[in-house]
């Protein structure tokens, strides 16, 4: 039974597929596909892809694969070529596995724009909306102006095999050394931030180990709000600096009540707005190079033969973004 | 072969120490005496104090875990049940409308329970064994977790849960020493679980079972109760684990548990107990856990590059198994023995004189 009617199924939707097609053929159609649905940033990235689509009059909308996998993708990916979309944006879970498929939509004439991969193939563009340099230089900057330029300071990463937070703890641990030689930092870095009783531990015992132990910089999820409860445990509220990137809903009281100092993070809302500006950019044909302004990006200098558009648009997480940002969520 | 058949010796002398916990012992002395020497503030209060917050949710976990690997199992699942059970219980006590520790310890307690005793069932009827089940309902608890809170954490949790008790402190030259709540919760849980083990005939059962199931079986022990009960006691102490757990991270987090269990496992199995049943104590799976506890705490107030924690941990871990089964303990005794054999020999010749 079920196998009989398959057919007429099949033809129903494709039937209506088609009809959808043509109804919107005059509407330039921008399908985002991110790397799972359903969890608070790309729910965020959703609201800005169609809060920017509604301001510029394009269909613009997401798709969030029910896991991070990246054969999920390619299959939605794949779904958005059927339909005939002018824009398919996305946000990598394997840029390698994503190639062969992004080729064919560049085929048959679809931009492609992707988020968070820098160097993909096959893309009109990438970009980011923060540079390794440009974030660990930021955290840089905020902890020597919060520990006055001088002290002793701790650093965690999620772990000591993570690329980008290693990579960040680099930049910002160059930043103080170039810009403030009195600043010490202890025991190279700790691999516990993807772990809030991990870091809590850690921090707990770097503390007496180092009573004059100033500041904490931790890059993964958990290590800000752990080395906080650590700090607020040891009643340092004040003393010690704590910063990271973290999830705002999470860090609201701890910023509050003055133990997590603050951080920087990206805003997905944000970077959703930018795929829907870019892709109807690209469809109307305008000329995108260095010195090209683009709203959410700022003025763009995209390097000579590169696909990759960098920019540093960090929000500051601190008493005034904090209740803003988790209201979205995030 | 060191004696730690519970059976042995008389009923209320104190236990005597097996030779894995002599063997621990002496390498926590070890360790305690180094660290004391080279570093300043090893041996402050603030910081034993700490050890012992910071272990008490571990220790919590291994002697639950300590009672399934007496009855012959393995359970791999318990620190994802707990995490499960975190989030059932913010539910409940959402939906009764706040609650307070009573009502937290029972819901948090009874919910354990139950998916302990979803193992237990698995186990008993259906014939398979521990490990695959409970490797099974690993994924199957935390993969629902994930699935129903689509990795959502819960931040808002009710104030008497996270609100930090703490029982005594003193401010010290090295900052503030605290004992909290977590640690008098797991003295409670070892005590019932020393009670249990210890002083219970069911306990008893629990070693003649994971000694030699057929022989229990034959003499009447209900190896349907036992798995219950062993299964469903470590489900209700990962309950009160992960209770206390959200009590002090003040959050729950679906994957904050997630990976926990390989570490009691190997505190408890480096405690003595026996992965085929039968043998383990509490003050073993104790030390098992400080063992680590104070490796990790040392390495870092010496300042030990973080690159090498992990190489020296199973370096620590790997010492304190060789010399418990090369019988260091047993080589004190043995001198002991030896010592007073020689003694008595010379007395026994001086009266032949």
């Amino acid at each position: 039974m079920a196998l009989r009617s398959l057919p007429a199924l099949v033809a129903g939707v494709l039937a209506f597929g088609l009809m959808a097609g043509t109804a919107l053929a005059d509407q330039t159609r921008i399908g985002v596909v991110v790397k799972i649905g359903g969890i608070p940033w790309f729910n965020a990235m959703e609201a800005g892809i169609k809060e920017q689509g509604a301001a510029l009059g394009v269909d613009a909308f997401m798709i969030g694969p029910t896991s991070a996998d990246p054969a999920l993708q390619v299959r939605a990916v794949e779904d958005l070529i059927a339909q005939g979309v002018d824009v398919i944006g996305v946000v990598p879970n394997d840029a390698e596995v994503l190639e062969p498929v992004l080729e064919r939509a560049r085929a048959q004439g679809i931009k492609v724009i992707t988020h968070e991969s820098p160097n993909q193939r096959n893309v009109d563009w990438n970009f980011e909306l923060a540079s390794v340099e440009g974030f660990g230089d930021a955290y840089g900057k905020l902890m020597a102006d919060l520990m006055g330029g001088t002290g002793k300071y701790a650093v965690f990463v999620g772990s000591l095999t993570v690329p980008l937070h290693n990579a960040w703890a680099d930049a910002a641990i160059a930043y103080l050394k170039a810009n403030n030689p009195e600043m010490e930092l202890v025991g190279e870095r700790y691999g516990v931030a993807e772990n809030v009783d991990d870091s809590r531990r850690t921090a707990l015992d770097l503390m007496r180990a180092h009573p004059d132990l100033k500041g904490f910089l931790a890059f993964g999820s958990q290590g800000p709000i752990g080395a906080a409860r650590a700090v607020e445990e040891r009643r340092k509220a004040g003393e010690v600096v704590v910063l990271g990137p973290f999830s705002p809903g999470q860090g609201q009281k701890l910023i509050h009540d003055g133990v997590l100092s603050g951080g920087f993070m990206w805003n997905p809302k944000e970077a959703g707005k930018v795929f829907v500006t870019l892709g109807d950019m690209l469809v109307k044909g305008e000329e995108i190079k260095a010195g090209t302004e683009v709203p959410g990006l700022g003025t763009i200098n995209p390097e000579a033969g590169s696909k990759n558009i960098i920019v540093d648009q960090l929000v500051e997480l601190n008493k005034d973004t904090i209740d803003g940002l988790a209201e979205m969520g995030l | 072969m060191p004696d730690t058949t519970p059976a042995a010796g008389p009923r209320f002398a104190l236990p005597r120490l097996g030779s894995t916990e002599r063997a621990l012992a002496v390498v926590i002395a070890l360790l305690c005496l180094f660290l004391a020497l080279t570093t300043d503030t090893f041996f402050t209060l603030v910081n034993l104090l700490d050890l012992l917050n910071i272990s008490a949710v571990n220790v919590i976990f291994a002697v639950g875990l300590l009672v399934v690997l007496i009855a012959g199992g393995i359970d791999i699942s318990f620190a994802v049940a707990a995490s499960v059970v975190q989030y059932l219980t913010a539910l409940a006590l959402q939906q009764i409308g706040g609650g307070g520790w009573i009502s937290g310890v029972l819901i948090a307690g009874g919910i354990g329970f139950l998916l302990g005793a979803f193992n237990a069932a698995l186990i008993y009827h259906f014939r398979i064994i521990s490990i695959v089940v409970t490797i099974a309902t690993f994924n199957l608890f935390f993969g629902a977790l994930m699935f129903f809170t689509q990795g959502v954490s819960i931040y808002n949790l009710p104030s008497w849960w996270t609100s930090r008790v703490v029982l005594f402190e003193m401010e010290t030259a090295s900052g503030w020493a605290e004992l909290t709540l977590p640690v008098v919760v797991m003295l409670a849980v070892v005590f019932a679980t020393w009670l249990l083990i210890r002083r219970l005939t069911i306990g008893r059962q629990l070693y003649a079972m994971g000694d030699n199931p057929e022989g229990a079986r034959r003499v009447g022990i209900n190896i349907g109760a036992m798995h219950y009960l062993a299964f469903g006691w470590l489900g209700i102490t990962a309950g009160i684990a992960g209770l206390m757990q959200a009590h002090y991270a003040q959050e729950v987090v679906p994957n904050a548990l997630y990976g926990r269990e390989l570490d009691v496992l190997a505190a408890v199995v480096l405690g003595g107990a026996r992965l085929g049943g039968g043998r383990g104590t509490i003050l073993g799976a104790i030390l098992g856990v400080a063992l680590v506890t104070i490796t990790q705490n040392g390495l870092n107030l010496l300042g030990v590059s973080p690159y090498a924690f992990k190489m020296i941990v199973g370096a620590v871990i790997l010492i304190a198994i060789t010399l418990s089964n090369s019988g260091v303990g047993d080589l004190v005794t043995a001198m002991k023995n030896s010592a007073r054999r020689g003694a008595a020999r010379k007395a026994d010749s001086g009266v032949s004189r």
